[in-house]
């Protein structure tokens, strides 16, 4: 297999011929970053799966088969998706490969390591060797080391390593720089990169003996090669590069939705965690309606249960606006008010939200909100995050070539008031759901955000000290810039485009239901709550330790694996809100070089309006990524700062 | 250029909705627009104005309005120099809120602080007099009893917000030595603010018990 033997020959290539020409290294590049956005086929390898040794790693294997087919033809790429075929593990799998392969080019997450334990790599989980470098300088190594890796995910070309050596110089003193500066252009390597660590960190669940066999030995590897610097992309022509880019694009794209549908359509039971997996990557725009309500656990997996549920759920809310606003009800008048003067001032700058008519649906759906939960009641901010979920359902009603008008027209045009209230319902029980996850962030005194704050802080102080000392300095406080992100996750940061192509991954993130380990078999009661209030009230930040499984990819692994379902609680308590603090961590560390220039009021001014106007859904996935990364390397050691 | 450069810490405060942005939107880029997204935690802003032949630059931290929000307040105002309580003339619990905050202020802040009485959204009695909610004579009343500036205005129309803001800056001694002071304020201030979230925690509980 070449898992296996790939280690031994690309310890030798890895090092001496770093000078060859990477044009197949530039192919797989972009292939690679087709793979992270796209999810395609759900063809698993039989090769990786009859290898029992590899068993337990089965997506890498399977990825390196990939590579091995793939050597620079981009075609090949749709194929390399494993059996959960979702595009999360099919980054991971990339990611893996290259680790795999990294101890040829001497940089990995593991790169103290020995060139003689190559062998041991694949099985050994980054955060342990992390773990013990928990100081700065080490983990972003180990970070710029990962991505570097990933981008020349190629399984047999050792011109890899002349990127890795680039990248390693770049990233060596300046993490975020080059984050920038190389990702930028590629971004998908990304993912590949925040999803190494996670493999690994769930390979090492399964196989403890390698893993301890590896930290004995992870600091011996003395250093690093050097190599020259070549930019990759002298070697093909931009318009070469674009072209093929774009047919990528159209292919993964048209394959993509078929994937979604091969997963939504003509099933009985859908299968939450494949879905959430596809999900975390984007979710193309005609399916979003269904998935988010499917993600957020609002709409069961039983699709014969949906139609019922549906009507029962809508009903429900019907009853209850009744109720409110019947005689019977006084009405809170503070409440009212209070949401009424928020309203006009929602998304002010997009037409939609002026409507009167989507004024009217939001003040229900909120004072509903807020009276129904009156340890929280209404703070400002949950205007905001109703409307990604009112906007999106609304597309619902439009005729597919008007979806990206839908911040344009006046739902009264086109729906009946029928159906304006079941799209009210649906908002209504999806923002209940969400902010389920987040009751903390509103309750009296805020203390789901000031946790968060403070995390994110301590988060800063480890990835960028530097930062960190610099705001320190300037006595810039966390919460003078971050109280809003948390507030309203990151919404007013960004364009309604983007928040709502961010909200795929968030909504993938939400902590699944004890329900989500027993989905694929055992369908629970689509109508009962996947979380009690009580069992809300008490989440609290992270659980460290089953925490490592929580994220997309690795969540299968954990049902597969037949995790126990008091894991799947714990797990499930503050997924949303821990990533929540990385993507912010990840989103201010961004700006690390310019901010280090900038006193007090510099500083407080940029975070208050950082310049994302212009950010497509490439830039915040590549955000997304990033989050990703920091969550794998550091979500344990969150854990030992509260 | 200016050789002293005097920095004044200034905060807003104010129930929901009463102008509190769109005051300092005026003040600092001469510039309205009718709905502002309502401010989360609070916001910073500067600018500076020629007084009496001293510049001074407006240090202003723009906070959240929502009673949620309130815990967050004292970490704003501990340090200010200045504070301006915003109403709306149209809202009478909005005025009830401004005396909760002048009495937390008087409590809890600076006992130098210099602060002003905001009446604002006065452009909405042009046509109707009948909209005006709060008495003038009530606010200057209140104004004379705690011994605060006070001020009508329109954020809209721009009446009397600068001059709320010279009014504060004519009241604020000068310094001569603009620098150091700038440095001394700014250190003073994060050392307060440096306050950790327990803190605020208990400032949370303070509020509270103010308000109720």
């Amino acid at each position: 297999m070449a898992v296996r033997s790939g280690p031994h020959e690309m310890s030798e290539k890895g090092h001496h011929n770093a000078h060859e020409s990477s044009s197949v290294g530039v192919g797989l590049v972009s292939s690679l970053m087709k793979s992270w956005r796209i999810s395609s086929s759900s063809s698993s390898s039989p090769k990786a799966a009859s290898d029992p040794e590899l068993s337990t790693s089965r997506r890498s294997s399977q990825s390196n088969n990939d590579n091995n087919h793939r050597t620079g033809a981009i075609s090949l790429m749709n194929d390399q998706k494993f059996a959960d075929s979702d595009g999360n593990f099919d980054a991971i799998a990339k990611q893996k490969t290259s680790t795999i392969r990294t101890p040829s080019a001497s940089y990995s997450p593991m790169r103290y390591m020995s060139p003689s334990n190559t062998n041991n790599v694949t099985n050994e989980s980054p955060r342990t060797s992390l773990l013990r470098h928990n100081n700065h300088h080490s983990s972003t190594h180990t970070l710029t080391h990962t991505i570097s890796n990933t981008t020349t995910g190629n399984g047999r070309e050792p011109s890899s390593s002349r990127h890795h050596d680039r990248y390693f110089k770049d990233l060596d003193e300046d993490w975020s720089a080059v984050i920038d500066d190389y990702n930028m252009p590629i971004p998908t390597i990304l993912n590949g990169g925040v999803d190494s660590p996670y493999a690994l960190s769930r390979k090492s669940t399964t196989s403890s003996i390698n893993t301890t066999s590896v930290r004995s030995t992870s600091f011996n590897y003395p250093q690093l090669p050097h190599i020259q610097k070549v930019d990759s992309s002298d070697l093909r022509s931009e318009e070469e590069l674009d072209a093929e880019r774009n047919v990528q694009e159209l292919n993964s794209m048209i394959q993509r939705i078929a994937k979604f549908d091969d997963i939504l359509k003509n099933k009985h039971i859908i299968n939450q965690q494949q879905l959430r997996e596809i999900s975390w990557n984007g979710v193309p725009k005609i399916h979003r309606p269904v998935v988010w309500k499917l993600l957020i656990g609002y709409l069961p997996a039983n699709t014969k249960r949906q139609a019922l549920f549906l009507q029962r759920k809508r009903k429900e809310y019907r009853d209850g606006l009744d109720h409110t606003f019947s005689n019977q009800h006084s009405r809170d008048i503070p409440t009212w008010h209070q949401i009424e003067i928020d309203i006009p001032r929602t998304n002010p700058q997009i037409p939609l939200y002026q409507f009167k008519s989507v004024q009217a649906s939001l003040q229900k759906i909120l004072y509903l909100w807020a009276i129904r939960h009156p340890t929280s009641g209404y703070v400002q901010g949950i205007n905001d995050l109703v409307t990604p979920f009112y906007q999106t359902f609304l597309t619902e009603y439009l005729d597919p070539s008007q979806v990206d008008e839908v911040e344009k027209l006046d739902p009264e045009t086109y729906m009946t008031k029928e159906q304006i209230l079941d799209i009210e319902a649906d908002t209504f029980w999806c923002l209940t759901k969400l902010l389920e996850q987040i009751t903390d962030n509103y309750i009296h005194g805020q203390p789901g955000i000031l946790k968060q704050v403070k995390n994110l802080s301590q988060l800063v102080k480890r990835i960028d000290i530097d930062l960190y000392n610099h705001f320190q300095k300037e006595h810039v406080e966390f919460i003078q810039f971050a109280f809003r992100w948390m507030n309203c996750l990151l919404m007013r940061e960004f364009e309604m485009g983007t928040v709502i192509r961010m909200w795929d991954t968030y909504l993938s993130e939400t902590s699944q239901e004890i329900t989500s380990s027993t989905n694929s078999t055992t369908p629970t009661d689509p109508s009962m709550p996947p979380l009690t209030p009580k069992e809300q009230s008490s989440a609290t930040f992270v659980t460290p330790t089953n925490d490592s499984f929580r994220s997309p990819s690795s969540a299968t692994i954990t049902n597969n694996m037949n995790t126990s379902s008091d894991n799947s609680t714990r797990i499930r308590q503050s997924s949303l809100n821990e990533f929540h603090v990385f993507v912010c961590a990840a989103f201010l560390i961004k700006w690390s070089d310019q901010l280090m220039v900038m006193d007090f009021q510099g500083i407080i001014t940029f975070l208050q309006n950082p310049p994302t106007k212009d950010w497509t859904e490439t830039d915040i996935e590549m955000l997304l990524g990033e989050a990703y990364i920091w969550q794998s390397l550091y979500k344990d050691a969150t854990s030992h700062w509260l | 250029m200016n050789s002293a450069v005097t920095s004044i810490k200034l905060v807003l405060l104010g129930e929901a909705a009463v102008g509190k942005s769109s005051i300092v939107l005026r003040f600092v880029s001469n510039d309205f627009s009718e709905n502002k997204e309502p401010t989360i935690g609070a916001a910073f802003l500067t600018q500076r104005v020629n007084i009496n032949d001293n510049t001074v630059k407006f240090e202003i931290w723009d906070t959240a309005g929502q009673e949620r929000f309130a815990s967050l307040a004292p970490m704003y105002y501990r340090n200010a120099q200045a504070a301006l309580i915003v109403y709306d003339v149209t809202k009478p619990q909005s005025f009830i809120k401004a005396r909760h905050w002048i009495k937390e202020l008087h409590e809890q802040a600076n006992k130098d602080m210099i602060i002003a009485l905001v009446g604002n959204k006065v452009d909405v009695l042009e046509n109707n007099e009948d909209e005006r909610k709060v008495a003038r004579e009530e606010g200057e009343k209140l104004a004379e009893e705690e011994g605060l500036l006070f001020f009508e205005t329109s954020a809209k129309t721009g009446l009397n917000v600068t001059e709320t803001f010279v009014a504060i800056g004519e009241k604020i001694p000068l310094k001569t030595a603009g620098d150091q002071e700038t440095d001394s304020n700014g250190v003073a201030i994060s050392d307060e603010q440096r306050i950790d979230l327990a803190n605020s925690g208990n400032a949370a509980g303070q509020t509270a018990g103010c308000s109720c």
